[in-house]
Formats: structure tokens, C-alpha cells, sequence
């Protein structure tokens, strides 16, 4: 691995930059594991006119248990970025003065608990769905 | 910001996609939302199917959605990546052959899924 790459993650582990920082290491993991599915999503939605039983077969697979999960995770990292990526947006293009380095950890922990207050109830649909159609458990298959 | 003849190429070339990711931001909350919504909640994955894509797109204005999502989701993501990778590859050569390759990648998926939208569900 590049040591450049290693010394940046090392040094993000060590930065005293408050919490404003893990809004940026979780803005860019979110984003790129949103990415990651949206790749393989587009590609895969492709195959309905491409090549129907192929798709047909994908589809069975993502009714895994384990991607059911992965499915739930998802799902806050699409809500995580949308809500962190609106405050970005916000303040960069409409409110600059907003921006202020003694509000980084309370925008930080406000952003998350707005997240998870929104993951929360997707994920008990998404969990029970995944405990009913996955472990046939609520009469499920 | 005002650029002029001074401002160095690197500033006048990023700030287009420093505000496209902030407009395309405002135009995916309810897209992208919208669609976790309808698909991975309210649906989810065990309702989806060839002959639920078939249902959905039979409507022109799921189509239009989804094209809109195509659109901007997936280039958001795909220039997201590349200002992640930028901060990792500083050498001016190697940043000039991977934006050809993360567009070459973008302008082909983009595609695969412009395809299957005109098409349609071919069983």
C-alpha cells in the first residue's frame, strides 16, 4: 500500500481536530460505500434489459440474510450523507458565516443524532422485513 | 469567487464541480431519499422483481426519476471519488490518467443503466 495512504489514515487517527473531523472521515466513508452499491445497483438493474434471468437470479441473492443487513447499513449511509452533505451545502453556498470552528463538534453530534433518528425507523421496517422474509420468522417464508 | 487571468488553472477548473456536488446535493435529497424510501422501505428487497421493475417503469415518470437519479447520483459519486482519490495521487500525470478513467467508468455504467431505462424489462 502506498505509505502516503498509510500516513494519512494514521494521521487521521491522531488529529486533534474535535469531532468536526468525523463528520469528514464519516461523510467520505458513507459516500464511498454508497458509491460501492450504486455501482453494482446501476449494473445490475442494467441486466433487466440485458439479459432478464440473470437479473431475475441477482435478485434472489440480494433476499440474503447478510444483504439484508448490509441493505439496513446502507440505508444510514445514505441518510448520514444526505443530512451531512445538505449542512455542507448549506453553509458553503448560502450561509458561509455559519462555518465556524467552535461549532464543529456541536454540528457534528447534531447531524448524527439527526441521522440516526431518521436510520431508526427505516431500520426496524428493514429489520423486521429481514427477520420475516430472511429467518421466516412473523409467518414469513 | 471571481476568478481572474491570475487564478491559478487548478482553482478555475475545481470550482465547477465544487458546486455542482453542492447543487446536485440539494436535488438528491429527495431523489436519492425519495427512492430508499419507496424501495428499501416501503417495498424492500423482498418485493422487488422483473415483473415489479416491468410495474414501475410502465410509468413514463418513474423513468424520468430514475433518470434524473442515474444522472446526478451516480456522477456525484463518481467525482466524489475522484476528490477522494485526488488527496491520495498529488502527481499532475497520474490525477490526468485517473479522471480519464473514473469518466471512462462513469460514461460506461451511466450508459449500461441509460439503456436499460430506454429499453425497458426484457424477459
Amino acid at each position: 500500500m502506498d505509505s502516503r495512504f498509510v500516513s494519512t489514515i494514521s494521521g487521521y487517527a491522531k488529529y486533534k481536530g474535535g469531532k468536526g473531523l468525523l463528520a469528514f472521515l464519516l461523510h467520505r466513508i458513507t459516500g464511498l460505500g454508497t458509491l460501492l452499491f450504486l455501482t453494482v445497483h446501476i449494473t445490475m438493474t442494467s441486466l433487466v434489459y440485458i439479459y432478464a434471468p440473470l437479473y431475475t437470479r441477482l435478485v434472489e441473492i440480494f433476499q440474503w440474510p447478510v444483504i439484508m443487513f448490509i441493505e439496513i447499513l446502507l440505508v444510514f449511509c445514505v441518510i448520514y450523507h444526505g443530512a451531512n452533505g445538505l449542512r455542507i451545502a448549506t453553509i458553503d453556498l448560502f450561509k458561509p458565516r455559519w462555518l465556524q470552528e467552535r461549532n464543529s463538534t456541536r454540528a457534528m453530534l447534531i447531524t448524527l443524532v439527526v441521522a440516526i433518528i431518521l436510520w431508526l425507523p427505516a431500520a426496524g421496517v428493514m429489520g423486521y422485513n429481514m427477520l420475516k422474509y430472511g429467518f421466516g420468522l412473523f409467518g414469513g417464508e | 469567487m471571481t476568478t481572474t487571468e491570475n487564478t491559478p488553472k487548478f482553482v478555475r477548473y475545481e470550482s465547477t464541480p465544487w458546486k455542482w456536488m453542492r447543487y446536485s446535493a440539494f436535488l438528491l435529497i429527495p431523489l436519492a431519499w425519495g427512492h430508499v424510501l419507496i424501495q428499501d422501505i416501503l417495498v424492500g428487497g423482498h418485493g422487488i422483481n422483473l415483473d415489479y421493475v416491468a410495474m414501475r417503469w410502465s410509468l413514463v415518470g418513474w423513468r424520468v426519476y430514475d433518470f434524473f437519479l442515474l444522472a446526478f447520483a451516480f456522477a456525484h459519486g463518481m467525482n466524489g471519488l475522484r476528490q477522494v482519490l485526488f488527496d491520495y495521487v498529488l502527481s499532475a500525470r497520474k490525477r490526468h490518467l485517473l479522471a480519464w478513467l473514473l469518466f471512462a467508468l462513469w460514461l460506461l455504467i451511466s450508459a449500461l443503466g441509460a439503456i436499460a431505462l430506454i429499453g425497458g424489462v426484457k424477459p
